[in-house]
C-alpha cells in the first residue's frame, strides 16, 4: 500500500501527462498554422518552468525559501552560450553546465545552508544580486549588453538532430527535457533521501535523533536545485540566441517563486503549470495593458491569502481521490 | 606629513562626505524596516514602495501648493493609516500561519508589485524632482556641499534620536518592545498586542514616507526608486542586527564609507559588489548581525 506522498505524486504525474498531451496539441496547431511566436514563447513559458520547478525543490521539500535562484539559472545560461560561441555542440554547452554548476553549487550551498529560515532567504538574494553585479560589469560578458550571436545548433542525437532554429521542435525538445528534469526530481524525491528532506521541513532538530545526518542531504538538495536551474537556463540563449544580466536580477527568481506559489509549493507539477500560466498572463493582460504587473501583483497576493496551497493545491487532491478509487474498485 | 593632509582634505573628505549624505538616506530608509522586523518578525518587501509612496504623496500634495515643512509632518501622518489599514487588512491574514516568514515576505513582494505599477500608472515612469526646499551651498572642509544636504544629515540624526527616544524611553516604546519579547506575556500583561502590531508597522511604513519627502528633492521620485535603496537597506539592518536602531546606524554609516572610500581606489561598479559581499560573510559568521534583535537585551 502505498504512502499519502506516493498516492499524491500519482497524481502529480497524472497532471504531467496532461500537460504533455495538451503541449501537443498546441505543437500541432503550430505546425499547422505555421507559427512560430506562440511556439518560441511556449518554449521560452517552459524554460522558465524549470528554472520554478528548482525553487520547488527546495521550497517544497526542504522547507528553504531561496530568493536567488536566477543566480544558477544565469549561470547556466552564460555558460552555454559561452561554449556554443567556441564550440557549437548541444551536449558539451550542457556537460560544462552541469560540472560547473555542481562545483559552484556546492560553493554556494555551503554558504547558504549555514542559516536558516528568513535568513537563508536573504543570502541566497545575497549572493544572486552579488554575481548580477559582477556580469553586469565584467566587460569580457558583454557588460550589461550580455551576449549576442549565439550560433543557432543542432541538437545531435546520433539518429536523429533536432535544430535549435525550428520552432516547433524545439518546442517538442524542450518539453521532454523539462518533463525528464520533473521526472529526475519526482524520482529523487521519492526515494528515501527525499523522505529525509521532508522530514528537515518538517523538524530540523528532530531528525538527528533519529540518525541521520542533516548537513549533506541540505547541501545536496540545494545543488540538486542548482543543477536544475541551470539545466534549464542552459537552454536559454539556444532558443533566444542571446544572453543578457537580467537572467541574473531579482525579477527573475521573483518570478519563479510567483510561479511556484501560485502553481502549488511542495507539487512539483505546479512550478509548470504555475510557468505556462505566468507567461500565458502576461501576453494575455499585457495585450491589454502595460501594466499587467498589477493584475499579477494582485492575484498573487491572493493566491497567498486564500489559496496557500497554490492551484495544483486544489487540483491535485482531487485527481488523488480518482485514482484511489479507480486502484480499490 | 602635509602630503597626508593634503590628501585627506582634498580627496578623503569630500567622498567620505558624499558617503555621509548616502549614510543618512539608507538610516532613514531602514529604520522603518529593522523596527517591522524587530517586533512583528516580517521581512517587508514593500517597504521600498511605500518609501516611494511617500515621496508621491509629498510629490501630490506639494503640486497644490503645500510648504515642504508642513509636508514633513502631514505625509508621515497619511502614511500611518496607510501601514494600519495594510497590517490589519494583509499581514494578519498570513500571520499565524506556520510559515510566518515565508508567507509574509511573499504577500509584502507582491504589494511591492503592485504598488510600483501604481506608481507608474499614475505618476508615469520618468523621474519628478521636487523643488529643493533649501537652495545654497557651504564650504566644508573646501567641499561644496548644498545646504540641503547638511539639513539631511543633522535632519537624519534628530529623526534617528527621537525614534530611538520613544522605543526606549517611553510607555509606548516599553509595550513594543515587550510585544516583541515575548507576545503572550505582554498580552497577559494588559499590552494590546494587537493594536501594538499594528502601530508598529504603521510606524515603520510613516518612516519610510518621511525619508521619501527628505530624498525625494535629492534623488527625485520616481516609480522604482524603492529598488535602488531597499538593497542598500536590506543589508544595513542585516549587518547591524534585525530590529536593533543602533546596529542600523552603525551598519548604515560604516556599509556606506566603505562604498565611498573603496570607490576612490577601485572602479565604483564594485563597491556595489563589496557591499553585498560583507552582508554575506555577516550572515554566514553572525547572522543575528553586530548587535542583537529588538527586545533581546
Amino acid at each position: 500500500m502505498a504512502d499519502a506522498l506516493t498516492r499524491s505524486m500519482r497524481a502529480s504525474h497524472v497532471l504531467v501527462a496532461i500537460l504533455v498531451v495538451a503541449s501537443l496539441i498546441f505543437a500541432a496547431i503550430g505546425v499547422v498554422n505555421g507559427d512560430t511566436f506562440y511556439l518560441r514563447l511556449g518554449t521560452e513559458a517552459l524554460i522558465f518552468a524549470g528554472l520554478a520547478l528548482s525553487v520547488d525543490v527546495l521550497l517544497g521539500y526542504t522547507g528553504l525559501l531561496s530568493l536567488g535562484q536566477a543566480l544558477y539559472f544565469g549561470l547556466g545560461a552564460y555558460i552555454s552560450a559561452l561554449v556554443l560561441m567556441v564550440t557549437p555542440s548541444f551536449w558539451a554547452a550542457m556537460g560544462a553546465t552541469f560540472v560547473a554548476t555542481i562545483a559552484i553549487g556546492a560553493i554556494g550551498g555551503f554558504i547558504a545552508n549555514r542559516v536558516r529560515g528568513v535568513y537563508f532567504a536573504l543570502i541566497t538574494f545575497g549572493m544572486a544580486q552579488v554575481a548580477a553585479k559582477v556580469v553586469y560589469n565584467a566587460r569580457t560578458l558583454g557588460a550589461s549588453d550580455g551576449l549576442i550571436g549565439v550560433p543557432i545548433i543542432k541538437v545531435d542525437f546520433g539518429f536523429a538532430a533536432i535544430s535549435t532554429a525550428s520552432p516547433a521542435g524545439f518546442f517538442l525538445f524542450t518539453l521532454a527535457f523539462i518533463v525528464i528534469l520533473y521526472a529526475l526530481a519526482a524520482y529523487l524525491l521519492d526515494t528515501p533521501f527525499g523522505r529525509l528532506l521532508i522530514a528537515l521541513k518538517a523538524n530540523e532538530r528532530r531528525v538527528p535523533f533519529l540518525g541521520y545526518d542533516t548537513v549533506t542531504p541540505r547541501l545536496l538538495a540545494y545543488v540538486i536545485a542548482a543543477v536544475i536551474a541551470a539545466l534549464s537556463g542552459a537552454l536559454y540563449p539556444m532558443l533566444r540566441g542571446f544572453v543578457s544580466p537580467e537572467l541574473l536580477f531579482f525579477s527573475t527568481s521573483g518570478n519563479a517563486v510567483i510561479t511556484v506559489v501560485t502553481g502549488g509549493v511542495g507539487t512539483l507539477v505546479g512550478a509548470l503549470y504555475g510557468g505556462i500560466l505566468l507567461t500565458l498572463m502576461k501576453s494575455v493582460i499585457g495585450s491589454y495593458t502595460e501594466h499587467h504587473l498589477i493584475v499579477i501583483g494582485l492575484l498573487f497576493m491572493g493566491a497567498v491569502i486564500f489559496l496557500p496551497r497554490g492551484l495544483m493545491g486544489i487540483v491535485r487532491p482531487a485527481i488523488a481521490r480518482i485514482l484511489e478509487r479507480r486502484t480499490k474498485s | 606629513m602635509s602630503t597626508a593632509i593634503e590628501y585627506f582634505q582634498f580627496v578623503l573628505a569630500p567622498q567620505m562626505l558624499i558617503g555621509l549624505v548616502l549614510g543618512v538616506a539608507v538610516i532613514l530608509v531602514a529604520l522603518g524596516l529593522t523596527i517591522i522586523f524587530g517586533l512583528l518578525d516580517v521581512i517587508n518587501m514593500s517597504h521600498g514602495e511605500f518609501y516611494a509612496l511617500g515621496a508621491f504623496i509629498a510629490l501630490a500634495l506639494g503640486s497644490i501648493g503645500l510648504p515642504f515643512w508642513l509636508l514633513l509632518i502631514l505625509v508621515p501622518l497619511v502614511m500611518l493609516p496607510v501601514g494600519y489599514i495594510v497590517e490589519r487588512g494583509l499581514i494578519q491574514r498570513v500571520f499565524h500561519s506556520g510559515e510566518r516568514h515565508v508567507t509574509t515576505l511573499l504577500l509584502t513582494f507582491g504589494l511591492g508589485l503592485v504598488m510600483e505599477d501604481a506608481f507608474r500608472l499614475v505618476f508615469g515612469p520618468n523621474p519628478h524632482k521636487p523643488e529643493t526646499p533649501i537652495v545654497g551651498a557651504i564650504d566644508v572642509f573646501g567641499v561644496f556641499l548644498p545646504l540641503y544636504r547638511l539639513f539631511l544629515i543633522v535632519g537624519g540624526a534628530v529623526v534617528v534620536a527621537l525614534v530611538a527616544l520613544v522605543v526606549y524611553r517611553t510607555r509606548l516604546g516599553a509595550m513594543v518592545r515587550a510585544a516583541a519579547f515575548d507576545r503572550h506575556m505582554a498580552a497577559s500583561l494588559g499590552v494590546p498586542v494587537q493594536h501594538v502590531y499594528a502601530g508598529a508597522f504603521a510606524f515603520g511604513v510613516a518612516l519610510a514616507g518621511l525619508a521619501g519627502v527628505l530624498l525625494a528633492p535629492v534623488y527625485s521620485a520616481f516609480p522604482t526608486m524603492g529598488r535602488d535603496f531597499i538593497l542598500m537597506a536590506f543589508t544595513v539592518v542585516i549587518v547591524g542586527g534585525m530590529g536593533s536602531i543602533a546596529g542600523v546606524v552603525v551598519a548604515g554609516l560604516l556599509l556606506t564609507q566603505v562604498q565611498a572610500i573603496s570607490s576612490l581606489y577601485i572602479s565604483p561598479v564594485w563597491s556595489d559588489p563589496i557591499v553585498f559581499g560583507i552582508m554575506v560573510i555577516m550572515l554566514m559568521v553572525r547572522p543575528q548581525g553586530l548587535f542583537g534583535r529588538l527586545g533581546h537585551g
